[in-house]
C-alpha cells in the first residue's frame, strides 16, 4: 500500500472502522434512572451529610479520630495546630515530626480499614447465598461505606492518588453490597463480583495493605 | 439558589420542564441532578450520551458492550457528581470515566482471552488456512493490535475528531505526548497495512 492510499485509508476510518449505530438513548436511560434515582441507598451526592445512618457517620468519625489520637506522640499538637504557621515558625522540627505522626496515624487507621474491606470482599457469598447472609454483608458494607467516605477526604488519601482511586472504587462496590438489603437487588451479587474483578479491587487492596505495613 | 425550584415544578408536564432545562447552564443542571432531579439528569444525559456512546462503540466495536459502558459511565458519573469541582469541563470529566470503564473491561477481556488461548494451546489442531482478509478487516485488526494508549489516541483523534487538547485532558497526559502517540500509532498502522495488496 503506497503513501497516498494510506492517507485515503486514514480519511475513511470514521466510516470504515466500527461505525456506531444510532444510540439506544431511551433504553439506556431507563437503566441509569433506575440505578441512580430509584436506588434505596443514596450515593456520593450525600456523602458525609445524610449517609445511611447519620449517627454512624459520627461514630465512624469519632473512632477514626480516637484512633489517630492514640498514635499521636504524647504532648503532640493536634492536626490543625501541627500545620499552623505559628507552630512551624516557633519550632519547625516539632511541626514536621507532628505532621508525620498524623500521617502515620492516618496510615495505620487506613491499613486497618483496608484489611476489613478485603475480608468483606473475600468472604462475599456467591449469588445463591440466602437473604440473611446478604443482610449481614449489607450491614457490614454500610459501616465500611461511612468510613470509606471519611477516608476519601482524609490526608492519607489526598496525598496518595492510588489510594484515593482505590477508595473510590471500593465506595462503588460497597454501595452495591449495601443495597443487597433490598429484596429486588439480591440478583446483583454477580455484578458485584464482576465489579470487584474488573477493577482489580482485591489485589489492589492487598497490595495497599502490604505497602502500608512494609512502611511501618 | 441560582435557579428557583418553584419555577420548575409549577410548569406543567415533563416536556415544559425539559424545554426550560435546555436553557439552563450546565453548572445549574449539575446542581439539580445532585439534588435528585431526574429531569435535569435526563437533560444532562441527552447532551452527552450520544458522544459517550459513540466513543464506547468505536473502542469496543460491539453495540451491547457500548450500551453497557455508556450506562456504567453515567451511573458512575451521577454517583460522583458531588465530587465534580469544575476544574475541567464536565464533558472532559465524563469522558475520563468512559475511557476508564472501557479500559478496565478491555484489560479483563484480554486477560480472559489469554487464559483461553493457553487452554486451547494444549489441544491445537491443524485447520484449513483462513481466506485472505479484505482491507476493512485488515484495518480493524491493525487498529486493535495497537497498544491501548496508541489505539485510544488514534480512535479519538482520527476517527471521533477530538482535538489534542481534549484528548490530553481526558487521558491526563500533556498535549505533546498525545501528538507523539498519534504519530507513532499512524506509523505502526502504516507498517501493518504496508503488506496489504488490493
Amino acid at each position: 500500500m503506497d503513501e497516498n492510499r494510506f492517507d485515503d485509508v486514514l480519511q475513511d476510518l470514521p466510516r470504515s472502522f466500527n461505525a456506531p449505530p444510532e444510540p439506544p438513548l431511551d433504553e439506556m436511560w431507563t437503566v441509569i434512572e433506575d440505578a441512580h434515582f430509584n436506588a434505596p441507598v443514596p450515593i456520593s451526592a450525600t456523602r458525609g451529610m445524610t449517609s445511611p445512618a447519620p449517627w454512624l457517620a459520627a461514630a465512624a468519625a469519632l473512632i477514626i479520630g480516637i484512633g489517630v489520637g492514640r498514635y499521636l506522640p504524647r504532648g503532640g499538637n493536634l492536626p490543625g495546630n501541627a500545620a499552623s504557621p505559628t507552630a512551624i515558625a516557633t519550632n519547625p522540627a516539632s511541626a514536621t515530626s507532628d505532621t508525620s505522626a498524623v500521617a502515620d496515624a492516618y496510615r495505620d487507621q487506613t491499613t486497618r480499614y483496608l484489611g476489613q474491606a478485603a475480608a468483606l470482599l473475600v468472604s462475599l457469598p456467591a449469588k445463591d447465598a440466602n437473604g440473611r447472609t446478604d443482610a449481614a454483608f449489607a450491614s457490614k458494607a454500610t459501616d465500611l461505606l461511612v468510613t470509606t467516605r471519611l477516608l476519601i477526604d482524609s490526608p492519607a488519601a489526598v496525598q496518595d492518588p492510588k489510594l484515593h482511586s482505590l477508595l473510590e472504587d471500593l465506595e462503588l462496590v460497597l454501595v452495591q453490597i449495601a443495597r443487597l438489603r433490598s429484596e429486588r437487588n439480591r440478583g446483583d451479587l454477580d455484578l458485584i463480583h464482576q465489579a470487584v474483578e474488573q477493577g482489580d479491587v482485591l489485589s489492589r487492596l492487598n497490595s495497599a495493605v502490604a505497602t502500608n505495613q512494609s512502611s511501618d | 439558589m441560582p435557579f428557583p425550584v418553584s419555577n420548575l415544578t409549577e410548569n406543567g408536564g415533563d416536556r415544559d420542564q425539559r424545554q426550560i432545562y435546555d436553557r439552563v447552564n450546565e453548572t445549574q443542571l449539575i446542581a439539580r441532578v445532585i439534588a435528585g432531579d431526574r429531569l435535569a439528569g435526563r437533560t444532562l444525559y441527552d447532551t452527552h450520551a450520544p458522544r459517550v456512546y459513540s466513543l464506547a462503540y468505536r473502542l469496543s466495536g460491539d453495540a451491547e458492550k457500548a450500551r453497557e459502558f455508556t450506562q456504567d459511565t453515567f451511573i458512575r458519573a451521577f454517583s460522583r457528581l458531588s465530587q465534580f469541582r469544575g476544574d475541567a469541563a464536565f464533558s472532559t470529566w465524563l469522558h475520563r470515566i468512559v475511557v476508564t470503564v472501557v479500559s478496565n473491561a478491555r484489560r479483563s477481556e484480554l486477560r480472559m482471552a489469554r487464559e483461553v488461548l493457553l487452554d486451547e494451546a494444549h489441544s491445537i489442531e491443524f485447520s484449513a488456512p483462513e481466506a485472505e482478509p479484505d482491507l476493512k478487516e485488515c484495518i480493524a485488526r491493525a487498529v486493535d493490535n495497537l497498544s491501548d494508549a496508541y489505539r485510544m489516541t488514534l480512535i479519538m483523534h482520527d476517527i471521533e475528531g477530538y482535538t489534542h487538547a481534549e484528548i490530553a485532558g481526558i487521558l491526563g497526559v500533556p498535549e505533546g505526548t498525545c501528538k507523539s502517540r498519534l504519530s507513532a500509532a499512524r506509523a505502526q498502522l502504516r507498517e501493518k497495512l504496508a503488506a496489504f495488496r488490493e
